[in-house]
């Protein structure tokens, strides 16, 4: 004689532990948007009246709103995953192990050096 | 169900060490383990000081000898510690073997620490949780012996003993509420101590003296049951421990005007602080310390935590580093229930009943009165303790007598054939059936176990502290024996079969109030101090060789009062001396 | 001070289903969940079944859930509670009574990936070297006191129960980073399957939950890293 409440299809709305999760993992839906988009952008090449209708798509308002979405999922992806980093990947030298916060710092610089580095290529300088 | 060749009751330290030697002597044998919790949450899980072993080039047998025998003020059985302090390191270094996680030097050596009582760093220590790692150590490696068959969660209420021969245990299965009488050729008891026959002490609710009183029970006796002894420094409230290795570290006891107050009762003179010296003030040994805080209060010089008399235990010089790196279990817990961080702030803390010097008697070899009976731990009484056990000896004696244990049971049983008495084991377990019925027959709400128990712990505070007196035993001694007649009428308000925790609460206070007859029993008749036990009496503040050098020894009578004989000690190796600590204790050593 | 307490019943011999029942309990500053649930049983209701032993976390009998998350009873205290108090048996496991719940489940996982050190020993009356920093590598994965709290917090293992789980796992992971242990390859099967480390999706909850800070998340999540790199010398070698 036993029970044994089965999960319910709503578990993780049960607490914002849950929810912080779910949500990074609902990350990926407007990054898809956006890889699919970058996808239909090289197919359009072929022709210029497909590379026009392309850009005019890309302009959407609607698309600009997914995609500007897309851009804060992959910072708060970036924040996650930068944060669990460390303990995945815990580095040591010599006796004391690389605090959490150093590893972190070191993974937003080069974070932020990429994208400069961006800038710099295509924004023509900073 | 089949029978066993050695079964093991107790999942602790010395249960499992007996049970892996038994498994190791015989890779076939049929082995059983029974535990009414499962093993990794035994009281062994809570030691948190270390384990002492011989192991520096400056140390030696006889050092540990001499101080272990003095600790136990030469009421040891010494070919028994002579034994002991020879196998230790070697018991250790096994455990080593075995994974368990040893604090190191920087160049890899295991590193020992200081411990109350012991002249030479010679403690091996896990952190602060030296205890939990070794039980765990030992669990887990019980689970590569297949032969080792596991019962978690069977409470054994009974032996089954026909003719003076073991023929094995009678035990209730906690998630069914069934019972079953399980044969086997040899049992090793191995159930811990009795701490919870007192209110205020440092051990888990388990704890209750369970197999002291089934063996007692079937006439073997309870022996030294008079040496109980308190921890210095248990925190106020809970009880909850904190270590020893907090003072080998360097940690100091000021009364409320801040003053190093064990100075002033033979352990001085003072050291400097961060310098602790081994056997001096802070290291003195328990029953000195505990001893001196009951002065203390009887001057009016300690201070107050939410109603209770403390002291306090000052670590702060030691620095946070160096507290969370050798005392991280110690800071958390005096952060989670006193609400202290001892990185800034003074310790409450007060002595608390900690552990049973005494128990079942046994020879050197673990063996009882009862062919293929033996007894290990903390429930057992070998000789190795004497009137005081020094702290780190005990987690040792696990080791060495739980291997010894289950190496001799195991070969008792593969060339001895014991009558098994089928009809016998059935006449138990009915009887045992028909009393549990009785217990859970109705809601009725009678005398409850609750009300008993508080009683009982009580009346134990009341008469056999710290300090005892003739007048106090009497009266602890009337009530014990007063509430085993009213346990007589108890009921259980639970009815049901499945997980019964108030009637296992229920059968856990029956063992308690045996105990607590021989432990009352026994200090009414030793009229003299030595070690953990003192007297106030008149003519009995001292230690009186003449007439108490030797062991008590408690026996149980079934409808009459139990009674009490003496025994020789074995003094072959080391004649008595004085016991003393500190500057004194430097002296009588130069003589 | 007092506090209703509600705790989710379950009495198999008396009713089929289980059912909330409340309690009114004294505390102060200092009463502890497992501090409530002793004097409920002492003085209210001795039918209320749950298990403990140490009071001082470090045994892992007590763990329930305290409104929702699981706790260890004897180190979690009412007064964090100013509102409401519910303790129900912890999550995702069997439940046989009351708040005691089947631990074996529990138990067969960790004695699924063989925790115990493997190896022989050079020289049997010596002690192995190892330096602080060998130890420091696996330490604190050794602080597991088999509460199975962080199986309560786990999703994955309240969906698939055959998942090894995070508490077995750490434990595993502390043997293979043992440098005195040479049975990893022993151990990596077990974690290398789907009901290995691969069901874990990096929740993390468990980790959170731990009473002991042995963040048995990335215990498992390192023994990803782990196990990709032994299936890939296993492809090679199988290969070859
Ligand atoms: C807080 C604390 C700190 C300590 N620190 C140190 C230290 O630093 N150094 C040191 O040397 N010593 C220390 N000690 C003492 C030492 O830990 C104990 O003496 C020792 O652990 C006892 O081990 P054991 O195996 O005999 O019993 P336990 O570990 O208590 O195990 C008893 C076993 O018996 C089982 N059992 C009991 N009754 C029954 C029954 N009726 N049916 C079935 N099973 C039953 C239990 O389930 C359990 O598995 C400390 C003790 C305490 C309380
Ligand atoms: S990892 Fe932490 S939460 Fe999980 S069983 Fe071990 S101690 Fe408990
Ligand atoms: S009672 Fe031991 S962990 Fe809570």
């Amino acid at each position: 004689m036993a029970y044994k409440p089965n999960l319910q299809r709503t578990w993780w709305l049960q607490h914002r532990f849950f929810r912080a999760y779910m949500l990074r993992e609902a990350t990926v839906l407007p990054l898809v948007f956006l890889l699919c988009s970058l996808l239909a952008g090289v197919y359009s090449l072929t022709s210029a009246d497909a590379f026009i209708a392309w850009q005019g798509f890309m302009a959407k308002p609607w698309v600009i709103v997914i995609h500007t979405l897309a851009l804060l999922a992959s910072f708060y992806h970036a924040l996650t995953f930068f944060q669990l980093f460390p303990r995945v990947m815990p580095i040591r030298l010599g006796d004391k192990s690389v605090p959490a916060v150093v590893m972190i710092a070191a993974q937003w610089s080069g974070t932020l050096t990429v994208i400069a580095l961006f800038l710099w290529l295509f924004g023509g300088g900073l | 169900m089949q029978q066993f060749e050695v079964l093991v009751v107790g999942g602790g330290g010395a249960g499992l060490r007996a049970a892996i030697a038994a498994a190791e002597t015989a890779p076939e044998g049929r082995i059983a383990l029974l535990s009414k919790v499962y093993p990794m949450r035994s009281h062994t899980v809570a030691a948190e000081g270390g384990a002492a072993a011989v192991t520096r080039a400056d140390d030696s047998y006889a050092a540990h000898f001499a101080d272990t025998v003095a600790g136990g003020d030469w009421l040891a059985e010494q070919g028994v510690v002579d034994y002991f302090v020879k196998q230790a390191y070697q018991e250790l270094v096994q455990m080593e073997h075995w994974g368990c996680p040893w604090s190191r030097q920087a160049n890899g050596d295991v590193q020992v620490r200081r411990f109350g009582g012991m002249k030479t760093e010679r403690t091996w220590f896990a952190a602060d949780k030296t205890g939990f790692h070794m039980l765990h150590t030992l669990f887990q490696t019980s689970l590569k012996h297949s032969n080792i068959q596991r019962f978690d969660e069977f409470f054994v209420v009974d032996l089954l003993v026909n003719d003076g021969e073991i023929n094995g245990v009678l035990a209730l299965e906690i998630s069914t509420g069934e019972l079953h009488a399980i044969q086997a050729k040899t049992v090793i008891m191995a159930t811990g101590g009795a701490g919870r026959v007192f209110r205020f002490n440092t051990n888990g609710g388990i704890v209750t003296g369970d197999g002291m009183a089934m063996a007692y029970r079937h006439g073997v006796a309870l022996r030294d049951m008079e040496f109980v002894q308190y921890h210095p420094t248990g925190l106020p409230g809970s009880g909850i421990l904190i270590t020893e290795a907090s003072r080998g570290e360097g940690g100091v006891l000021v009364n409320k005007d801040g003053y190093r107050y064990l100075q002033d009762y033979g352990l001085g003179p003072e050291t400097p602080l961060g310098k602790p010296e081994n056997k001096y003030m802070e290291l003195g040994p328990r029953d000195k310390l505990s001893q001196a805080f009951w002065q203390e209060q009887q001057r009016g010089r300690t201070g107050n935590y939410n109603g209770s008399d403390v002291v306090y235990l000052d670590l702060r010089h030691l620095g946070k580093d160096y507290l969370y790196e050798r005392l991280p279990f110690i800071c958390d817990l005096a952060k989670s229930y006193v609400n202290i961080d001892p990185v800034t702030q003074l310790i409450p803390i007060r002595p608390a009943v900690h552990y049973t010097m005494g128990g079942i008697e046994t020879n050197a070899q673990t063996a009882t009165s009862i062919r293929g009976l033996y007894a290990v731990g903390e429930c057992a009484s070998v000789g190795l303790h004497g009137a005081n056990r020094l702290g780190s000896n005990s987690l040792t004696e696990l080791l060495v007598f739980g291997r010894l244990a289950g190496e001799e049971a195991m070969r008792h049983a593969r060339t001895s054939a014991p009558e098994m008495d089928q009809t016998k084991s059935a006449q138990t377990l009915r009887q045992w059936q028909q009393k549990l019925q009785t217990l859970t027959a109705s809601k009725a709400s009678g005398v409850t176990w609750v009300q008993l128990k508080r009683e009982l712990v009580q009346t134990m505070e009341d008469g056999c502290g710290i300090y005892r007196t003739e007048s106090g035993l009497q009266a602890s001694l009337a009530k014990v024996r007063q509430l085993k007649q009213q346990y007589q009428q108890v009921q259980v308000g639970d009815t049901s079969r499945a997980y019964n925790t108030d009637l296992l609460q229920c059968l856990e206070l029956e063992f308690c109030l045996d105990v607590a007859e021989a432990i009352v029993l026994a200090s009414l008749e030793r009229r003299e101090s030595r070690g953990a036990h003192q007297r106030l009496d008149e003519g009995m503040t001292a230690r009186n060789d003449q007439d108490f050098l030797r062991h008590s020894q408690v026996f149980f009578q079934s409808q009459a009062d139990a009674t009490l004989t003496w025994q020789a000690v074995d003094t072959s190796l080391s004649t008595p001396g004085e016991r003393a600590y500190g500057a004194q204790g430097q002296q009588s050593e130069a003589r | 001070m007092h506090k209703e307490i509600q705790i989710k019943r379950y009495l198999p011999e008396e009713h089929a289903e289980p059912f909330w029942q409340t309690f009114r309990v004294p505390y102060d500053e200092t009463t502890s969940v497992l501090g409530a649930l002793n004097y409920i049983k002492e003085e209210l209701d001795s039918t209320v079944s749950f298990r403990w032993s140490c009071r001082m976390a470090i045994c892992g009998s007590c763990g329930y859930m305290v409104n929702g998350i699981p706790k260890l009873g004897c180190k979690d205290f009412v007064r964090n509670y100013p509102a409401a108090l519910r303790i129900e048996p912890l999550a995702h496991f069997t439940v046989e009574r009351d708040l005691m719940v089947a631990m074996d489940e529990f138990l067969q996982h960790l004695e699924a990936v063989k925790p115990y050190l493997i190896a022989e020993p050079s020289e049997p009356h010596k002690p192995h070297r190892q330096t602080p920093a060998q130890l420091a590598k696996y330490k604190q994965f050794a602080n597991c006191i088999n509460c199975g709290l962080c199986y309560a917090a786990c999703p994955q293992f309240g969906l698939n129960p055959e998942f090894v789980g995070p508490g077995a796992i750490a434990l595993a992971h502390r043997y293979n980073l043992d440098s005195r242990d040479q049975g990893k390859a022993k151990r990596m099967p077990v974690l290398n399957t789907h009901d290995g480390v691969w069901s874990c999706t990096f929740v993390g909850f468990c980790s959170d939950v731990c009473p002991k800070g042995v963040d048995p998340a990335a215990a498992v999540n390192q023994g990803k890293v782990e196990s990709a790199k032994s299936m890939l010398i296993q492809m090679f070698r199988g290969g070859a």
